[in-house]
């Protein structure tokens, strides 16, 4: 029974059935292909505008998303938070419809309040692509990361994925944690007690608070990025203690299966949550991750345009 | 609205919680007061069969927004959606714009409820300056103009040692305090519940542990101090665990509970709906229940609703800039009798408690009984009759409700204050 | 389910088929040397070229290169259509510059498929001919666009579909007119 995208927005993995997850896994590996080619440009999205809005900055995201539509040959516009009238006090909505009423077909947008992008698409007729909302989801983020799994290990049921560091701030872990539970992974959280939230297991993923626990076994291992305003916070005590307790070295890494791959969302904080010469090392897929980005983008963005009802 | 000087209810089941009575009966009204029917010469006749007549309601948690933020409710707007929510008194709470925090202020909302009222309105006073927890308020003037109790509501005093003045001080002008419990820095930037829907959606979270501490506090101020203090919508289920442990002790605290409370969760917020964002915030199932059954076990004596007029363009906005808040007023019956009557949680008479003794015990007023020479204000429920939310056709300038679109079972179908019909549904 | 009237049994297909590679190798034969490679059209284009080139292979003793090409990235109707195009693989194993090549599809109608298909070819080089061949040409073309090869032409009444299946994606092979507007009962 062959699936159909039928959504014009993609705002979270926990909206999405399995199937759907795998038909856009499925869409990415031809969008891959594209660009391995010389002519690394396709006409799928010739005509459709697409508006970049980053309400919350972002580079590398900004950019994969970017690169993407243009393989796409879609028509782009980018907007930031400074560069529109929100600035001036003009509420969100406003904004969105403006921007609706020049004829946008879709909005990828960012923003620092989770569902932010739900609000959005329940006012606008626009698809709406979630780039990051809050510290509720990155659903391409985590898409990138299945089907970069699936691309090394072959599948994703019965794989056992560890994702570390600060789970509770993190949208990347929470869309992780719906698309690796959906397509049938093993899930373990590790981190420090304050940063990983024991409802997780409500869901049914495994939560630890000792990195040992979530190295042994593991065929993934994820780790996020700590940021240091949390250590303002309260969260934990220093940098250097959360490094000693719960960063991936070389002389933990004994703990790792030789086979265990090593994914990190970026920007790393090399030698915090992960030793430099791991991340360079023939563990990591850190790169390929981006490379995949940019795919899973593209075929999202051809996915949602084609629901677009005109 | 109806004119009528002399006329008897007749009929109806009358619910007087105070005086024991729930049977069918007659009441009179005569010059705006409860008189014997069988006095009254040549009275005009008002059929109320099948309906409940009960004592007039009052809300002892009500943000009228006058004065301050008239685009969202005024003393007009307010008191007429009490009316058509079957509230024959409200409590005002004083974090208007100014706060009610000075004699000047009461005497303005004293005026604009005499031109514009059309429910009766009782002010509350601030306990602090400008409620910000930092000097005590003028209590003994705010008296003198006419509160009837005092609150930071929206707010609460962190300092321990300014509290313990504040309700050593009230006591000795008679006034209760009423108080939003909740510890700032555990509350945080928080917008929801915290627990596992905050959790799976990536919301900051407001640990219940908030409202449990500032509970604590107050008992234990209580029990010092020997003087009453009401704790305002009560949400986590170990605070309500508190309170029954206290009232059973003999110290003076009581709590209220809101329609929302005990009737939606957290879980609801999964569509980001701003209607759903409240303070305290919708908490858990488990947290629900246990509300319900400090109603049930009498540990919550008063039902409010913590009405809170927002308007559309506070309202639709991101969740975490969205304010605090639903209005109430107009949908509180029929939301308590599905979650409390209809479930046979509460027999009517202790429905009608929620809304009448309870309230009238936590003020020291004698209102909210039906008996002989009192003011002829009542409340009259049709339990059966079916009730669609449509928000478009409130009398609060605001529509910030969750209860749009949803079906109930009973609403109030007529509110007399004063032997005045100010709403009146019978036979419509 | 629509109504489904078969035109053609296995046979008759087989025959078509048989027609359409003798024509290829007739054409291909007079050139000094005998080179050509298929590209499958997604999804039924792959099994009518697979199909080809065994027959070909049988006859001539050559045996074409073989690429399959899904064009849904390339038409111009995407939010057009009521559903949305599943992709299906690409895979062109050989360079395509220089290289003679034909298309194969199934049915050739309006012509969009085909000029998508044309699209696409031209992002992975510069073939020296492209010939295009399918099993049914049904006419009413909206595109200056012919085939090369056709194993048969049918005409369908107003409103109608061609349709053809292979055993290797519908489980048998035949070719028939399909009524959307007069639908069975089924599910």
């Amino acid at each position: 029974m062959e699936v159909n995208w039928t959504r014009k927005d993609l705002l979270s993995l926990y909206d999405l059935t399995p199937e759907e997850i795998v038909l856009i896994l499925d869409t990415a590996e031809e969008f891959k292909k594209v660009s391995e080619r010389n002519l690394k440009k396709v006409p799928a999205l010739r005509g459709k505008t697409v508006v970049n809005f980053f309400v919350e900055p972002s580079t590398r995201t900004r950019v994969s998303f970017e690169l993407a539509e243009q393989r796409l040959s879609a028509d782009i516009i980018n907007m930031t938070a400074s560069s529109s009238s929100l600035q001036k006090g003009e509420t969100l909505l406003d904004t969105v419809r403006n921007i609706e009423a020049l004829q946008a077909d879709l909005i990828v947008m960012r923003h620092s309040c989770a569902g932010a992008q739900n609000f959005i698409a329940k006012n606008i007729s626009s698809g709406v692509i979630n780039a990051g909302d809050g510290a509720h989801g990155h659903p391409t983020q985590a898409l990138l990361d299945l089907f970069t799994i699936r691309q090394k290990k072959g599948r994703i049921a019965g794989l056992n994925v560890s994702i570390v560091g600060d789970i509770l701030h993190s949208r990347v872990a929470r869309s992780d944690i719906w698309g690796l539970i959906k397509l049938g992974a093993n899930v373990t959280l590790a981190g420090p007690s304050t940063l990983v939230p024991r409802d997780f297991e409500q869901i049914g993923a495994r939560v630890c608070h000792n990195l040992k626990d979530a190295m042994v076994g593991a065929d993934v291992i994820n780790l996020l990025r700590i940021q240091h305003e949390r250590q303002r916070a309260g969260f934990f005590p220093s940098t250097s203690e959360y490094a000693r307790f719960f960063g991936l070295n070389k002389e933990n890494a004994k703990y790792l299966k030789p086979d265990a791959m090593i994914m990190h969302p970026g920007p790393i904080n090399r030698d915090v949550e992960l030793d430099s010469e791991l991340a360079d090392g023939p563990q990591s897929v850190i790169l390929e991750q981006v490379t995949n980005g940019l795919a899973v983008r593209m075929a999202v963005l051809f996915l949602v345009a084609g629901c677009l009802k005109k | 609205m109806t004119e009528k000087s002399s006329y008897i209810l007749k009929g109806g089941r009358v619910v007087d919680p105070a005086r024991g009575i729930d049977a069918v009966m007659d009441i009179g009204v005569s010059n705006g007061r409860i008189v014997d029917p069988a006095k009254i010469k040549n009275p005009e006749i008002i059929k109320v069969k099948k309906l409940v007549v009960a004592p007039g309601f009052t809300d002892l948690h009500v943000h009228l927004r006058q004065p301050g933020n008239t685009t969202a409710e005024t003393i007009a707007t307010g008191t007429m959606a009490a009316a058509a929510g079957g509230f024959t008194g409200i409590v005002a709470m004083p974090n208007t714009n100014p706060p009610a925090d000075s004699a000047g202020t009461i005497e303005y909302i004293r005026r604009h409820t005499e031109l514009y009222g059309v429910v009766r309105v009782y002010p509350s006073g601030c306990m602090t300056k400008e409620q910000k927890g930092e000097e005590m308020a003028g209590i003994g003037s705010l008296k003198s103009a006419g509160i009837v109790a005092v609150s930071d509501d929206g707010k609460c005093i962190q300092n321990h040692e300014l509290m313990r003045h504040v309700v050593e001080y009230s006591k000795s002008f008679g006034l209760p305090i009423l108080d939003h419990c909740e510890d700032a820095f555990l509350k945080g930037e928080g917008v929801m519940n915290e627990g596992k829907w905050s959790t799976l959606l990536g919301m900051r979270g407001i640990s219940s542990a908030a409202e449990e501490l500032m509970v604590a506090r107050d008992i234990i101020l209580a029990r010092m101090i020997g003087w009453k203090i009401h704790v305002q919508h009560v949400s986590a289920k170990e605070s309500v665990e508190l309170i029954r442990n206290a009232r059973k002790r003999g110290i003076m605290i009581s709590a209220e509970a809101t329609p929302h409370h005990i009737s939606l969760t957290d879980e609801n917020i999964k569509k980001f709906d701003t209607n759903y964002k409240m303070n305290p915030p919708l908490r858990s199932e488990e947290d629900r229940l246990a509300v319900i059954e400090g109603l049930r076990d009498g540990t919550i004596t008063v039902i409010a609703t913590d009405h809170a007029p927002h308007t559309a363009t506070d309202k639709l906005v991101e969740f975490d800039y969205a304010p605090f808040g639903i209005v109430g007023l107009e949908t509180a019956i029929p939301v308590c009798l599905a979650e409390l009557y209809h479930e046979k949680i509460l027999s009517m008479s202790d429905f009608v408690a929620k809304f009448t003794v309870g309230p009238a015990e936590v003020l020291g007023m004698d209102f909210g009984t039906l008996a002989e020479g009192k003011p002829a204000d009542i409340t009259i429920i049709d339990t059966e009759r079916k009730f669609c939310v449509d928000a478009a056709k409130f009398r609060s300038k605001s529509r910030n409700t969750p209860f749009h679109g949803m079906e109930f079972r009973g609403k109030a179908a007529a509110t007399i204050v004063g032997g005045r019909f100010v709403f009146d549904e019978i036979g419509k | 389910m629509p109504a489904k009237r078969r035109l053609c049994n296995s046979r008759k297909m087989d025959e078509a088929i048989k027609g359409v590679a003798d024509a290829i190798i007739a054409e291909f034969s007079r050139k000094s040397e005998m080179d050509f490679a298929f590209i499958g059209i997604q999804q039924r284009g792959v099994p009518f070229a697979l199909r080809l080139i065994e027959k070909i292979t049988r006859k001539t003793g050559f045996k074409p290169q073989f690429a399959m090409l899904d064009t849904s990235m390339y038409r111009d109707d995407i939010g057009m259509r009521a559903t949305l195009p599943v992709i299906r693989e690409t895979d062109i194993p050989f360079d395509m510059n220089d290289q003679a090549v034909i298309l194969t599809d199934d049915v050739l109608s309006s012509g969009r498929t085909i000029r998508a298909a044309l699209d696409a070819i031209t992002c992975y080089g510069r073939p020296s001919l492209i010939r295009l061949a399918v099993v049914v040409d049904r006419g009413s073309r909206e595109f200056p666009i012919r085939a090369d090869y056709a194993g048969m032409n049918i005409i369908p009444e107003d409103g109608k579909k061609i349709l053809v299946e292979f055993k290797e994606t519908d489980g048998s092979d035949g070719i028939y007119e399909i009524d959307w507007s007069n639908p069975t009962k089924g599910e």
